[in-house]
């Protein structure tokens, strides 16, 4: 090397993360997922300061009143405020997603990077427990589980994670699969790296994208799984709000007060919907053929 | 000088199985292969595809383990060891992949993939962590700047550098390299020779090189050991074995050799399946000097310094035209001259 030559200038480089990143902003349905998400999360954190009403502060002077200036969505069946119920149902039901889906990577990720790089009798176990839950239909699982540990959104929660987790058991370890045949999984055993930091060190890492795609997607199907819960009585328990359990009680409305199951769906298909966009934008921004250059 | 890495009767089959899951016969990847390499030597292992290179250099590092047979690596038995002994001793022994898209993991800096052995083996404390990487990037031609980047900003002859790096950062006694540069182009090859043939010399490495390619073989190695289908049939000092074959399979695959100028018949046919690989001599099936025995005994690698497992070695006609020396290497030498020429190394890609 001579020293005659100028040090070029490099440009800044450019980490596999932040060129996902700069994808996922060119895709504008999944920015208006994530700005929608991000603001029913503020929602549910600030709901104590947003709420222009106690959720659970009754009133017989205002019993099923159609949405006004005072009470923009209306009150419900006991004189309730259903816009600050709205508001602090936003805990109750993104709680239940986020947390139970952590919960589910929680159990199914490391018992699927097991499977997948142990093999053998390990695999077959896991596998097969995985597929069992994975051949009853998600809610009835959930509702069952759910059933079992009693009424309560904790229980509601636990009983979600544990039906969700097998989706990401299968998965982690499909990729792990995969990643256990490549060179840079044997280079990392040749360098003598031990088995648990070979999954945790380079196998995990390598299998974030996919996960977190379907993780995004998860959320969004707890959050219809946790209604649904609530809606049978199995989550949150009355009279504390949550969008499940209020369209329970609105239900015996429907023609006379419309708008007390009008909003909680609304607000549930939003949310749903804005996970969704924002799980599609993922996938495509992270999808690893873009990343081949 | 001792021999640093010694193996005896080595035999790996992988089992081939049927639609239904049943065994259904095996590939006898490797076949009995005993070989040692001294300290500070280079052996090169040639043969076509398919013979069982890659697998016995796996073998040879206990990546996976043998059905049959021994490797002893400075004294311990690596087929015994402990999982968690012969993690440590991994220290000592690193694996060049061929593939330089491959082998490094798409979620690593460069800084991260070279500073791994040395997190590993714990070699230097943390805080000269960063020097050390910046050191060993330099030492293989790339600029320590580029330790923050990813390896998809690499050409495949500097991420085989940085392969090489990381191969070196433990300071191993020996260094197995997989094909290290038949996946590059013809103009890196020659640059990546030049650097592992500096850094064998520089450092005292002891090498193994596996690859099909003679020329390269021919530049870095002080003896070759050929292979077909699983087995050696012919080593000794590579000086001995390109310039006077004696096994009628190593004189073929020289004659092979473009721009060669040895006009030996091309072998016919195919290399036989290796699930059912030919009884006796194994290369008899394509043999131009086969002989009744050779369909049926199995020919011993023999002894000596210059060993051929073949049955008439002896009395066969010389090459048709023997081997010019140099001719082989011809094409490479005159690439490297080129390249030799000081000047900078490609930084960042285009």
């Amino acid at each position: 090397m001579s020293a005659s030559t100028a040090p070029t200038a490099l440009p800044a480089a450019e980490s596999p993360t932040r060129r996902a990143i700069k994808r996922f902003l060119r895709h504008r349905l999944a920015v208006f997922g994530l700005v929608v998400v991000v603001l029913f999360v503020a929602v549910a954190i600030l709901a104590p300061l947003i709420a222009p009403y106690d959720p659970l502060q009754t009133s017989w002077s205002r019993i099923r009143k159609p949405p006004s200036f005072d009470h923009w969505m209306g009150t419900d069946e006991n004189g309730r405020d259903v816009l600050s119920r709205v508001i602090w149902g936003a805990r109750a039901s993104m709680m239940a997603g986020v947390i139970s889906v952590l919960g589910a990577l929680a159990i199914g990720v490391p018992l699927g990077l097991l499977a997948g790089l142990a093999g053998g009798w390990v695999d077959a176990v896991i596998s097969r427990v995985a597929d069992a839950m994975l051949s009853v239909p998600f809610l009835i699982l959930a509702i069952a589980l759910a059933a079992f540990l009693g009424p309560a959104l904790e229980n509601a929660m636990i009983a979600i994670a544990v039906t969700a987790s097998p989706v990401f058991v299968r998965l982690s370890r499909g990729m792990a699969l995969d990643a256990k045949a490549t060179d840079w999984i044997e280079a990392a055993r040749a360098l003598g790296n031990p088995p648990w930091r070979t999954a945790f060190v380079h196998v995990l890492p390598n299998i974030v994208p996919p996960l977190l795609v379907q993780a995004s997607l998860a959320i969004a199907e707890a959050i219809i799984a946790e209604a649904a819960l609530s809606f049978l009585g199995l989550g949150m328990q009355p009279p504390n709000p949550s969008w499940g359990s209020m369209l329970n009680s609105s239900q015996r409305f429907l023609t006379q007060a419309p708008w007390l199951s009008i909003f909680p769906g609304v607000t549930i298909m939003i949310v749903v919907l804005a996970f969704n966009l924002m799980g599609d934008g993922l996938r495509d921004a992270l999808d690893p053929r873009a990343d081949k250059t | 000088m001792s021999a640093l890495l010694e193996a005896e009767g080595l035999v790996k089959r992988f089992p081939v199985r049927d639609a239904l899951g049943r065994r259904a016969g095996a590939v006898h990847a490797v076949d009995g292969v005993s070989l040692s390499v001294a300290q500070g030597e280079v052996l090169g292992i040639v043969g076509e595809s398919g013979c069982g290179k890659s697998t016995l250099g796996r073998l040879l590092l206990n990546l996976i383990t043998p059905d049959a047979g021994t490797v002893r690596f400075s004294g311990d038995d690596l087929t015994r060891l402990s999982a968690s002994a012969l993690r440590a001793r991994r220290r000592d022994m690193q694996l060049i992949f061929q593939d330089p898209f491959a082998s490094l993991d798409p979620r690593m800096t460069v800084e991260q993939a070279v500073a791994e052995p040395l997190r590993l083996h714990r070699i230097v404390p943390r805080a000269q962590e960063r020097d050390r990487v910046a050191e060993l990037l330099s030492r293989v031609g790339l600029r320590p700047e580029l330790a923050r980047r990813w390896p998809h900003e690499f050409s495949g002859g500097q991420r085989q550098r940085i392969a090489i790096a990381r191969a070196l950062a433990s300071q191993p006694k020996l260094i197995i390299g997989d094909e290290p540069v038949s996946a590059l182009d013809v103009s890196v090859q020659a640059q990546v020779v030049n650097l592992l043939s500096d850094l064998i010399r520089d450092l005292g490495l002891t090498f193994v090189l596996i690859s099909h390619d003679l020329g390269v073989v021919r530049h870095v190695a002080d003896r070759v050991a050929v292979m077909y289908l699983g087995r050696i049939v012919e080593q000794g000092p590579a000086e001995d074995v390109l310039s006077a074959p004696k096994h009628p399979y190593t004189r073929a695959l020289l004659a092979a050799v473009p721009g060669h100028g040895a006009k030996a018949p091309p072998i016919e046919g195919d290399v036989p399946s290796p699930i059912a690989p030919p009884p006796g001599c194994r290369f008899h099936t394509r043999c131009p000097f086969a002989v009744e025995r050779c369909r049926t005994d199995q020919p011993a690698l023999g002894d000596g310094l210059h060993r051929v497992a073949c049955h008439l070695a002896d009395s066969l006609p010389p090459p048709a035209t023997r081997p010019d020396r140099l001719a082989g290497g011809e094409r490479l030498r005159r690439l490297q001259s080129f390249f030799r020429a000081p000047g900078p190394l490609p930084g960042a890609p285009a």
